[in-house]
């Protein structure tokens, strides 16, 4: 991931993957490993899955989530990430954004 | 917090690298990050996979380096500025002692809650000096009323002067009491821009 080409979709990518976690725990709790898997398996949306884990730490610290260990029935114990209601506010005003300017770019780059 | 998991021994290779590449990041971020991908790994690639299992999922964790410049929010972290809780756990180590000694004591609290401070630098900034300068300014009223003087008019006896040793104990003693709060603020002051 040098500077260049590859450089400003990096970027992109990394504005927008926050709310994607975001997205993906409305409404419901995840560990961590679901959280990052999920993520992986999204065509394009994450090249490196161990970066996640420093974003994760990120939104606990910003208290945009929170966090439950549990046991597990096999392995280790996890990690239970929840949205808190900042983090339901923040993904909500994300959507409503989000909508507009993906209509927007897709019309620029469509050409009509 | 965990019981480590069996890992395969490429996945404990690459945890041991992201240890060492982590060794910057205070130790609360640190071990938290460690115990992530170590269960990442228990998960992705236990003992038993097949080493192109495993390979596969450290390729999609990525370098070691890469997470931590993440972590770190840039390549090369550069010195932040001082958050308000820094400034006022150094403040309040300094001075706080002149507020009934508490408020020394809530200076000692915002220094081991910050993370922005590894355990040795908590250490040098609860021990160096307890109570700040109100120990220092406790230390100069002790030591001028240890000589008392009796007497009156020409013939005065005093009782308690310095003693060669002893004034050599005071002067270290007064060096370390009135330095060291400064010095320590400097070093605590540094430390905390250093850290990512």
């Amino acid at each position: 991931m040098g500077p260049g080409e590859g450089s400003s979709i990096s970027q992109l990518r990394r504005g927008v993957l926050e709310y994607c976690v975001l997205a993906l725990l409305r409404g419901t709790e995840r560990y961590s490993y679901e959280i990052v898997h999920a993520l992986g398996q999204a065509q394009g949306l994450v090249t490196t899955e161990g970066t996640l884990y420093p974003l994760l730490s990120r939104l606990r610290r910003e208290e945009l989530v929170s966090t439950t260990w549990r046991e597990s029935e096999a392995g280790p114990p996890r990690r239970y990430y929840r949205l808190t209601p900042s983090g339901e506010t923040r993904l909500s005003t994300f959507m409503g954004e989000w909508g507009h300017f993906r209509d927007s770019v897709d019309t620029l780059l469509e050409g009509r | 917090m965990t019981t480590p998991a069996e890992m395969h021994p490429l996945a404990e290779t690459y945890v041991k690298e992201l240890r060492h590449a982590a060794k910057k990041l205070p130790r609360a971020q640190r071990n938290e990050l460690i115990a992530e991908i170590r269960a990442h790994l228990a998960e992705a690639a236990p003992a038993c996979a097949s080493q192109a299992d495993v390979l596969t999922a450290l390729e999609r964790l990525g370098e070691p380096a890469g997470i931590l410049v993440e972590q770190g929010g840039g390549p090369a972290p550069l010195a932040r500025r001082l958050g308000f809780h820094e400034i006022a756990a150094i403040l309040l180590l300094m001075f706080g002692g002149f507020l009934v000694f508490v408020g020394w004591l809530g200076g000692v609290f915002l220094l081991w809650t910050s993370d922005r401070w590894t355990l040795r630098d908590k250490l040098i900034g609860t021990l160096v000096v307890p109570g700040g300068y109100a120990t220092a300014a406790y230390a100069l009223v002790a030591v001028s009323s240890v000589e008392e003087c009796s007497g009156s008019s020409g013939q005065m006896t005093c009782t308690g002067g310095p003693t060669t040793l002893g004034s050599i104990g005071q002067i270290a003693l007064a060096v370390f009491v009135f330095v060291g709060p400064l010095a320590a603020a400097f070093y605590l002051a540094t430390r905390a821009r250093q850290q990512p």
